[in-house]
């Protein structure tokens, strides 16, 4: 026969407080060595303990209570290895690139919509010139008709709503929400990437049209080769979820969405980096005209070579012989 | 209180015992959101006001910001959006402020703390759950999904789990000495419902109206008690006695 509860919770009471008190410390990560086999044996004993409770005592609040300090417990002592620096730099120098190269059927598939986007912009505005009053912002309109790129006035007097800040701002939004509307079964993703495709076409052709292409590409060429494809790279991350969203494959979709969603966060988050500094390219390099042209395209060109160079070099000598994780479905 | 059918976690350790952690529902995520929303929102009106008496023409100086600054504005509002979430969670094991103080915390699936993937995913997707306005995305989710997971949930395989405060000093409270009344013959042991109910009880009676507080303990005493003639009006004589005769038998001491 088992002891009765208050006499069962008053013997083996300590135990569970000096166990509380260890995970304690180790949360404020002021353990020490011997602490830490101490905290072993205690989470051993608790959890003899829980299955004791489980069998003799169910559903009472001291079966509740050794439950979540074993969970706790748990928690601390199987926990996965932690992120740190040397994880971040292998991450970059080896993970992120041959992760975009194993998944470039679906970063292609996102810089195909991106250009079928792009080109439906441009063809509806050069052949259809009053479509460029559905596609095109009244603000750049305006301008435009001015003979005069909105962008200039950002180094000299700025109208508060300035078109370009409101694209600067937008940099960010634009790539977190092209992933994560893949949620919504890839549709979401589909939708950013040839929404934003038709409207940089349909921007661009306008301008061509009233005779300022110059213009277009002396704001467009520094930042916009990096710029674009990161969105299309977030692009095919989006495409990945809603792929596993809609053909899990052999296994349970929300198994088969964690497992895909793991490798496509991967994407997006290798491109933070050079999405901020692309930004600063964008907010200080692009506008204006302190950089004549040819620099400015040459910086574009070079920079989305070096981002290219990286993405499809970076980490090939070692990756060609290791063999492809298994759980990559595509 | 979790019962069968409200939703868990099942774990299942390498020690063979299984764990059963209580899902937190829509209701404490919400809440948990607004004392983080709050936060943020407190934070940047503190933000503006500083900034407005430290400068005088605010517009001025959003007009005259250069690229770098606007950039980091940008990089400023982001972090409200996404860094504050993911770094509170990274640092403070799976617990935003909010969540902190509601008592609930983000794990994987197999119970295990959140790292820096999971977060990160979590947080990115917060833009999609917020769709179209105020979480509706999410909140259908969470009333959809069995374990309350929001689309960044199901995508980063976490979910939110509540820690209870137990109070374990209920079981190891000692009756008040000299007032246990005398043994009762052959009392059968309480199963653990019982102490459940006495402990529970016990722990509410300083609270209850008078009248209340002796009519339930009569009740648990012709239930618990197994006395009869003079030794159960000798117990109901004052609440004190009562209550400390019902202590002492659930600490199977009488």
């Amino acid at each position: 026969m088992a002891l009765p509860l208050p006499a069962f919770v008053a013997k083996r009471r300590a135990d569970w407080d000096a166990l509380q008190a260890l995970l304690g410390r180790q949360r404020s990560g002021a353990l020490k060595l011997e602490e830490l086999r101490t905290l072993d044996t205690l989470y051993r004993r608790a959890a003899a303990d829980l299955a004791h409770t489980q069998t003799f005592y169910p559903g009472t609040d001291a079966h509740r209570f050794l439950n979540q300090l074993c969970g706790q417990a748990y928690a601390a002592i199987y926990q996965p290895p932690r992120e740190r620096w040397p994880a971040v730099r292998d991450f970059f120098r080896r993970d992120f690139p041959r992760t975009l190269r194993r998944e470039k059927g679906f970063v292609g598939a996102s810089a195909a919509l991106f250009c079928l986007g792009l080109l439906l912009g441009a063809l509806v505005v050069l052949w259809e010139p009053r479509g460029a009053e559905l596609l095109v912002p009244a603000g750049v309109r305006q301008y435009v008709a001015h003979g005069r790129m909105w962008t200039d006035d950002i180094l000299s007097v700025a109208p508060p709503n300035s078109v370009a800040s409101g694209i600067a701002t937008n940099n960010l939004t634009v790539t977190i929400l092209t992933f994560a509307m893949g949620m919504l079964f890839g549709l979401g993703t589909l939708y950013m990437l040839v929404n934003n495709g038709v409207h940089i076409g349909a921007v661009g052709a306008h301008c061509i049209r009233e005779g300022m292409a110059r213009g277009f590409f002396d704001f467009i060429s520094a930042h916009g080769p990096v710029e674009l494809s990161i969105i299309v790279i977030a692009g095919g991350a989006g495409l990945m979820v809603g792929q596993a969203l809609i053909d899990p494959g052999e296994l349970p979709r929300g198994q088969a969405l964690a497992l895909r969603g793991r490798e496509a966060v991967k994407l997006v988050l290798g491109c933070a980096p050079f999405l901020a500094f692309i930004g600063v390219v964008e907010g200080y390099v692009s506008p204006g005209s302190m950089f004549p042209t040819w620099v400015k395209a040459g910086l574009g060109l070079s920079l989305g070579a070096l981002f290219w160079g990286y993405l499809l070099r970076a980490g090939r000598a070692e990756a060609d012989g290791a063999a492809v994780p298994a759980d990559s479905a595509s | 209180m979790s019962t069968a059918s409200s939703p868990h976690l099942d774990v299942a350790t390498p020690e063979r015992v299984a764990l059963t952690l209580p899902v937190a529902g829509i209701g404490y995520r919400c809440l948990a959101w607004l004392v983080d929303a709050s936060l943020l929102f407190f934070f940047w009106i503190v933000a503006y006001f500083v900034f407005t008496l430290l400068v005088s023409d605010v517009l001025g100086v959003f007009q005259g910001l250069s690229g770098l600054g606007q950039t980091l504005l940008v990089v400023g509002v982001f972090a409200t959006q996404w860094l504050y979430w993911t770094l509170a969670e990274v640092f403070w094991h799976g617990q935003t402020p909010g969540k902190r103080a509601l008592g609930i915390r983000v794990v994987r699936m197999d119970g295990s703390p959140v790292g820096l993937y999971e977060s990160a995913v979590r947080n990115l997707c917060r833009a999609v759950d917020f769709l179209p306005a105020a979480y509706a995305t999410g909140c259908i989710s969470m009333l959809l999904t069995r374990q309350h997971r929001r689309l960044g949930d199901l995508l980063a395989g976490t979910l939110l789990v509540r820690e209870e405060r137990i109070d374990l000093d209920k079981y190891t409270t000692a009756p008040a000495p000299g007032a246990t009344p005398a043994a009762a013959g052959a009392s059968r042991a309480l199963t653990p419902e019982e102490v459940e109910l006495v402990l529970a009880f016990l722990a509410r009676a300083p609270g209850l109206q008078p009248d209340v507080r002796l009519r339930l303990g009569t009740r648990l005493v012709d239930r618990v008690g197994g006395l009869s003639g003079e030794e159960r009006e000798a117990v109901l004589a004052s609440p004190e006695r009562l209550e400390s005769f019902l202590r002492a038998r659930a600490r199977a001491e009488v």
